[in-house]
């Protein structure tokens, strides 16, 4: 891997993102409409690479790991290009063409918040300055 | 003004695979190329405006003076690529025992016939879960044989690998990409566009103009669709009024043809911005044809961006013919909105939203912000669109 040490670092921003996420009313509301179980799947940096946000039911709840249910979508990419994703760095659409993410599933209420990305990305950094990983920032 | 420095982002990535065809009369190569391409039992998809033209019993009758067999001709496709017409097209493409396909029309009738495509090279029979993918690219592979006529100079689909379907239920548009959707072979035949309505020349005509500018002016803007779409603004400005005045002049019908190709290469690698992000929340919410949409919104989108990149817009007022070359940047990008406003004028585009029963009015503008602020082509623009800036738009655009 390009940007972390372990396979845990990047779950740990990745989680910590959308706990900041969560708070920001636009992105919340945003998240909640998506109204899917989301598995953001990583393994191919490590078995414990993954996490899953529970965006069903009027709540977003992100946790470490493969959700126990089966996921309404799977997002699969590495770690690295997850952290140009949220860095605002990887364009998700050409991404998809480019095969860097592979999707399963119903991707358009995921897709619907990529132009939020920008933002995203904002929170982001946050995230990484409250965590330290000040090396890890992608200007 | 000398030509500025264009940035680009360091990586990029440009490709078309569709052959293209051009004559007037190329329609007389449809035999021989389908065979290449180991077609033979044809099913032409159609809709029923251009069989009402004669326009597709021109390609019937190249079929039929051939070896080729005609299957079947499905001719049911309403505006908008809609997710019935696509699983309906699927069921009568395998009952006519087809193994090819000619298509003949504009951007609805070329966005169903892919999705067909689709479905028959994957064996599946619903195309709704996989538009939800959005991007059909893992596992793809090619499909069978499929030739392509536009009978519109606009949306370019016989090139671009992407379509975009209606879902009628949740009043939304999907935009879907498959390597492989469009087709083999574009025939562009300008014989084929000759009867079309000055109305229709005009805004399918403005809505390759829209691919070219945004093509041009995106975030994913790069030099060799730089190339494409600037010459396809160049043959738009000259051509595109002589079309609409003198709908018979087959100098102007075949270079429309080609630059809407060419804008259409053009942004289907670099992708396009917020003018098609809001005409495709008007065409979803009020049945606004997309190219008259792209119309009316286009010159408040440009005058919204040129702060961001007047570079661009500079080089774009040049493509249109405009002498800048004694300006500033930012005085020639501002007289390439100018230009369009006089253009649209001159091809007799006045509309505004308020013609389509837009209101100005939360009722009608929450919806249409709520979509556009979420559709893919908005990540694009080169200025950053909050909700706020959106609703100043379509206020603008009433």
């Amino acid at each position: 891997m390009e940007y972390w040490k372990d396979q845990h670092e990047p779950i740990t921003a990745f989680l910590k993102l959308f706990e900041k996420a969560k708070e920001d009313p636009e992105l919340s509301e945003g998240l909640k409409k998506v109204n899917q179980l989301i598995w953001f799947d990583y393994t191919e940096d490590g078995s414990d690479c993954s996490f899953h946000v529970d965006c069903r039911n009027g709540q977003v709840v992100a946790k470490q790991g493969k959700p126990s249910e089966e996921p309404d979508l799977i997002m699969s990419l590495s770690a690295d290009d997850a952290h140009r994703s949220w860095s605002n760095k990887l364009n998700p659409v050409m991404a998809i063409t480019r095969k860097k993410i592979r999707v399963k599933g119903s991707a358009t209420g995921l897709l619907k918040l990529a132009p939020k990305l920008k933002k995203v990305a904002l929170i982001y950094e946050q995230a990484l300055n409250e965590l330290n990983f000040l090396d890890k920032i992608l200007k | 003004m000398k030509f500025p420095s264009i940035g680009f982002e360091p990586f990029f990535s440009w490709v078309n695979r569709t052959r293209i065809l051009y004559a007037p009369s190329v329609r007389k190569e449809l035999a021989f190329e389908l065979s290449q391409l180991g077609g033979s039992n044809v099913v032409l998809f159609t809709d029923k405006g251009v069989s009402k033209a004669g326009i597709s019993q021109k390609i019937v009758e190249q079929i039929s003076n051939s070896e080729l067999k005609l299957a079947g001709i499905f001719d049911n496709i309403q505006q908008d690529a809609r997710m019935t017409n696509i699983n309906d097209g699927a069921e009568y493409y395998r009952s006519c025992g087809a193994d090819c396909m000619v298509v003949v029309g504009g951007g609805s009738v070329m966005d169903t016939a892919k999705a067909v495509n689709i479905l028959i090279g994957t064996g599946l029979d619903d195309f709704k879960p996989l538009a939800e993918q959005a991007g059909l690219w893992e596992d793809a592979k090619p499909l069978p044989p499929h030739i392509a006529f536009p009978t519109t100079a606009g949306t370019g689909c016989e090139v671009t690998n992407a379509m975009v379907v209606l879902d009628v239920e949740s009043k939304s548009k999907l935009s879907v990409t498959h390597p492989y959707c469009n087709s083999d072979i574009a025939m562009l035949d300008p014989e084929l566009t000759l009867s079309l309505p000055p109305k229709i020349t005009a805004f399918t005509g403005m809505d390759a103009l829209t691919h070219a500018i945004e093509g041009v002016s995106s975030v994913g803007a790069e030099p060799i669709a730089d190339a494409l779409g600037l010459h396809a603004i160049r043959l738009i400005s000259k051509y595109l009024p002589i079309a609409v005045n003198e709908p018979e002049n087959i100098e102007a019908r075949g270079n429309m043809l080609i630059a809407s190709t060419m804008a259409a290469m053009c942004f289907c690698n670099t992708m396009t911005g917020a003018t098609h992000a809001t005409a495709h929340a008007l065409g979803a919410l009020h049945g606004i044809p997309h190219g008259m949409a792209n119309a009316i919104m286009l010159p408040l989108v440009m005058e919204f961006n040129i702060e961001e990149c007047p570079e661009r817009y500079a080089v774009i007022a040049d493509a249109l013919g405009l002498q800048v070359h004694e300006d500033e940047i930012s005085t020639a990008a501002s007289k390439s909105v100018q230009a369009i406003r006089e253009l649209k004028e001159l091809i007799g585009l006045t509309e505004t939203l308020r013609d389509y029963g837009v209101k100005n009015d939360p009722e009608h503008f929450g919806p249409l912000v709520e979509l556009a602020a979420s559709d893919g082509q908005i990540s694009y623009n080169p200025r950053y669109v909050e909700e706020n800036d959106l609703l100043r738009l379509f206020n603008q655009a009433i």
